[in-house]
């Protein structure tokens, strides 16, 4: 197989985890490469990356996840990757799921894959944290017609086409679920898979239910105003 | 009202001054200094010949202190608003160059350990 899938690990300050992470990909076999941006970690982030032979680019500020996972895509596009995935530093997303995200992109039409916890599995989140899920959800299918459950998820992989959109264009905050609507936005095709995850071994949440509130009126504002948007 | 109207003159030259001082010393760039400097000028004719607002009162037909307020707010709402865009936009070339300059980053270090010549 002379495909090369590009594995994108956003990861800030995943010294504890991030080696593990990377074992597990490449036990998946040759095909897959990983590339770590480290965004701005104050921890062993880096040595530990690098130590299991991770490509991994430094930003030299902190970018916040949207800024981090573009450099990826951007790194993987110019470097003629045909397909990317975004995997979480923290252990959550378990690399021998890959390959479930992967291989839609290849021959089945699909553009876009993301790793659903919901479909198919009874995996807990926190009730506010669910109710925007199920809000955010609600809004794709009722502006476009997506069905897609999990749209928070960042456990996701895109073809060729998609990663070289991305590169362009793609949102800083929030990104997970405005990057599905304006990828649909443009035309391509997104799809939903259900996969296996963990939860969280080390560190904490990025999004304590204190910025529930504030996540779902930006996501959802920002989303409204994608669909009046030339993308 | 003489003192108001002294305490706004001295304002409004002090305004101007330091404009000018910002810009000759290349702090203040070109741009934002005609807002500034039309500003103060606007404020100091006004404080100085004070029959002015008289006669654009009689003009406009703005005889209202709210309606002086409102153009006032509105103002600095704009100048506010043009300070979101440009800060939005700095944003976004801010990423733009962190993102180059991290790539750039790893393909110097790739070059010094001989890896160049990978895909």
């Amino acid at each position: 197989m002379d495909r090369r899938i590009a594995v994108v690990i956003p990861a800030y300050n995943e010294e504890k985890s991030i080696a593990g992470v990377i074992r597990g990909v490449r036990r998946l076999g040759t095909g897959y490469h990983v590339i770590v941006i480290n965004d701005r970690s104050s921890d062993d982030t880096t040595r530990n990356a690098e130590a299991e032979g991770a490509v991994v680019i430094e930003l030299p500020v902190n970018l916040g996840i949207g800024g981090a996972v573009q450099t990826g895509f951007k790194y993987a596009y110019s470097h003629g990757f045909d397909a990317a995935v975004q995997v979480d530093g923290d252990g959550q997303h378990p690399p021998d799921q890959i390959p479930l995200l992967v291989e839609p992109l290849f021959g089945e039409g699909v553009d876009m894959m993301v790793g659903s916890r919901f479909l198919g599995s009874d995996y807990k989140v926190s009730l506010m944290r669910g109710l925007g899920i199920r809000l955010i959800s609600l809004f794709l299918r009722a502006t476009t017609g997506m069905s897609v459950r999990d749209a928070t998820s960042g456990f996701r992989a895109v073809n060729r086409g998609v990663m070289g959109f991305f590169a362009q264009t793609y949102p800083q905050d929030y990104p997970e679920p405005e990057s599905l609507l304006l990828a649909f936005l443009k035309g391509f095709k997104v799809a939903e898979v259900p996969v296996r995850m963990s939860y969280r071994q080390y560190g904490i949440s990025s999004i304590t239910p204190f910025r529930a509130v504030y996540y779902m009126t930006k996501v959802l504002l920002a989303m409204f105003i994608d669909l009046f948007r030339e993308v | 009202m003489l003192q108001i109207r002294l305490f706004v003159g001295v304002v409004s030259i002090l305004f101007f001054i330091a404009t000018f001082e910002f810009i000759r010393k290349g702090r203040l760039r070109e741009e934002y200094a005609i807002l500034w400097l039309s500003t103060s000028s606007i404020i100091a004719i006004l404080s100085l010949w004070p029959g002015l607002l008289g006669i654009l009162s009689e003009m406009t037909g703005l005889y209202y202190i709210t309606a002086v307020l409102a153009i006032f707010f509105s103002f600095i709402i704009a100048v506010l608003m043009h300070y979101s865009i440009t800060i939005s936009r700095m944003k976004e070339a801010n990423k733009e160059l962190i993102q180059k300059c991290a790539l750039l980053d790893l393909r110097v270090r790739d070059l010094e350990h001989g890896k160049g010549n990978e895909a």
